[in-house]
């Protein structure tokens, strides 16, 4: 098969393309050494203070378990958020106006989104399992590949949040801001530090991935509830983030 | 924002395009020359008078017969562009007024004004990369655009920009080799090729600028201040790079907001005002005054 102007419209032809997009995004990222240097240096920084900062508090009775495990599970998870996200938005702002070009070459806006999120999925790799490994220093995991395949889920989930953000808000700084701010609500919503809503803390991204690296840790079982919420949740996020992404990153966007 | 017609194939006055319907900015379609068919305009220089889809689908096509009997390749009509903002303090700026173009193929047209006088909105509007208020822009065969600021990736390799650009534009492998080495011999930045783009200096980054827009061998040229940073020897190949795209009947374009050697040019138009008025026969102070030496 091929186009009007005799390219390849093959899956192999689209896969090639992918792979390409794909081997670009990842070569601009970790061209970068102080890109690989906040990965590796920011979970332990940031799972230890925030461990030590709870172990202060007193115990309530609503908390889960201790101040100091629920502080390091929660540091846990808002650096396997925020860093892929900040990766995810920075990936849509710094090279948005050669990704136009590009566009305008031909190269579908879908699989540069595509190819986009999937080195984002690279970086929540290695974001995943740097502070796993922290948190292991901290506290017992009962389940790491469930633990290890959640941070995993809320760095792809946090990803396209970011890539959201950068689409709509493209300035680095600002943009930078939101995702701090919705971060870290986020966390504290899900972690049970403090009491809240159940129903409008469902609503935000962090909720059931929470309680499924919760489980993991403490051993109690993931429940299918939690699982098919979060991946349906990556999935509805996922969808508008590519709409709007090829909507407002689309003709018309080079300014 | 509003859609532009975009028409496929020859636009050469007195086709089938004029004969069905003049391009109308007021409903903003076009009727096409294939029996009514109308397009949303594509996005897609590389794909020419082209529609593509987020898959890289491209219905219409390339009208190579037309490179070489200096038909219309080009065509603006009734562009206008104003820039505004709903935030407060910022100005809006009326920057294009109607302003229409014929390029054909086989032709070097020089475009020039004052600074700010809105060459890049005209040339982001006739590659597609800017949706303008008003106005039609028609193009047949394959676009390349090589804009004033180089859009490219600072942290990959010469080589590996040609292999990322080179998918975009559907070429295979070896179209991609060749192109590379084709265009690094002749703007001899051969040695840079595993250099990053940041590592560039100006002038080089520049011409793999160039040569990004020039890869996949278009049909229609637009070129944005295309030798700034060039030295004396690249500005020299440039124009002989030019004068052969120009023999082989590819419509060339150049925005500047200074000319030198008028002789170059074909047909030479000065924007201001937003709109564009041929200067080319002038040869007067109004040439002059347009920055043409």
């Amino acid at each position: 098969m091929s186009d009007a102007r005799g390219r390849s419209t093959t899956v192999g032809a689209r896969a090639r393309r992918l792979e390409v997009g794909l081997s670009s995004a990842i070569h601009e990222f970790v061209r970068e050494p102080v890109n690989l240097a906040l990965l590796v240096a920011l979970p332990p920084a940031i799972v230890v203070s925030y461990g030590s900062m709870m172990s202060a508090f007193p115990e309530l009775p609503y908390m889960s378990s201790s101040p100091e495990q629920l502080g390091a599970v929660a540091g846990t998870l808002f650096v396997a958020a925020f860093l892929p996200g900040v990766i995810g938005l920075f990936q849509v702002i710094s090279a948005r106006r050669a990704d136009e070009r590009l566009s305008l070459t031909g190269f579908p806006r879908a699989t540069l989104f595509c190819s986009r999120l999937l080195a984002v999925a690279v970086a929540s790799l290695l974001t995943a399992g740097v502070s796993l490994a922290v948190l292991t220093t901290r506290t017992d995991v009962a389940a790491l590949p469930a633990a290890f395949g959640t941070l995993v889920l809320v760095g792809v989930l946090y990803g396209l949040v970011g890539m959201l953000v950068g689409a709509v808000l493209p300035r680095e700084l600002e943009g930078s801001l939101v995702l701090i701010f919705v971060a870290d609500v986020d966390e504290a919503l899900a972690s049970g530090i403090v009491q809240t809503d159940g129903a409008f803390a469902k609503l935000f991204p962090l909720h059931y991935p929470h309680e499924l690296f919760q489980a993991a840790v403490g051993g109690s079982g993931v429940a299918t509830g939690d699982a098919l919420a979060a991946g349906a949740y990556v999935l509805v996020l996922g969808v508008v983030a590519l709409a709007v992404y090829t909507t407002l990153t689309g003709e018309g966007g080079v300014r | 924002m509003p859609n532009i017609p975009y028409e496929s194939g020859s636009v050469s006055p007195g086709s089938d395009a004029d004969s069905t319907g003049a391009p109308d900015v007021t409903d903003e379609r076009v009727a096409a020359p294939d029996g009514g068919r109308q397009r949303e305009r594509s996005a897609d220089p590389a794909a020419g008078g082209s529609t593509a889809d987020e898959g890289g689908e491209v219905s219409g096509g390339d009208v190579p017969g037309d490179a070489a009997d200096g038909s219309v390749v080009l065509r603006a009509e009734g562009l206008e562009k104003t820039y505004g903002s709903w935030l407060p303090f910022r100005r809006t700026v009326e920057v294009l007024d109607g302003a229409d173009i014929e390029i054909r193929a086989g032709e070097v047209v020089g475009i020039v004004g004052a600074n700010g006088s809105g060459k890049s909105t005209l040339m982001k509007a006739l590659v597609g990369a800017l949706d303008p208020d008003a106005g039609t822009v028609e193009a047949s065969g394959r676009v390349g655009w090589c804009p004033q600021e180089e859009l490219l990736y600072d942290r990959l390799t010469v080589r590996e920009t040609f292999r990322l650009f080179g998918e975009g534009y559907g070429l295979s492998g070896s179209e991609v080799e060749d192109a590379r080495d084709r265009l690094a011999d002749r703007l001899d930045f051969e040695e840079f090729l595993d250099y990053r783009v940041d590592q560039l200096s100006g002038g080089n980054r520049q011409k793999v600028n160039l040569s990004v827009a020039l890869m996949h061998d278009p049909d229609v040229l637009l070129l944005d201040e295309p030798y700034t940073g060039f030295d004396w020897d690249t500005y020299l190949a440039f124009w002989d790079l030019t004068e052969e795209l120009r023999e082989r009947g590819t419509a060339v374009a150049i925005i500047s907001h200074l000319i030198n050697e008028q002789e170059r040019f074909d047909r030479i138009f000065e924007l201001a005002d937003g709109t564009l008025t041929d200067v080319t026969d002038e040869g007067s102070n109004q040439a002059d005054d347009a920055g043409v030496r």
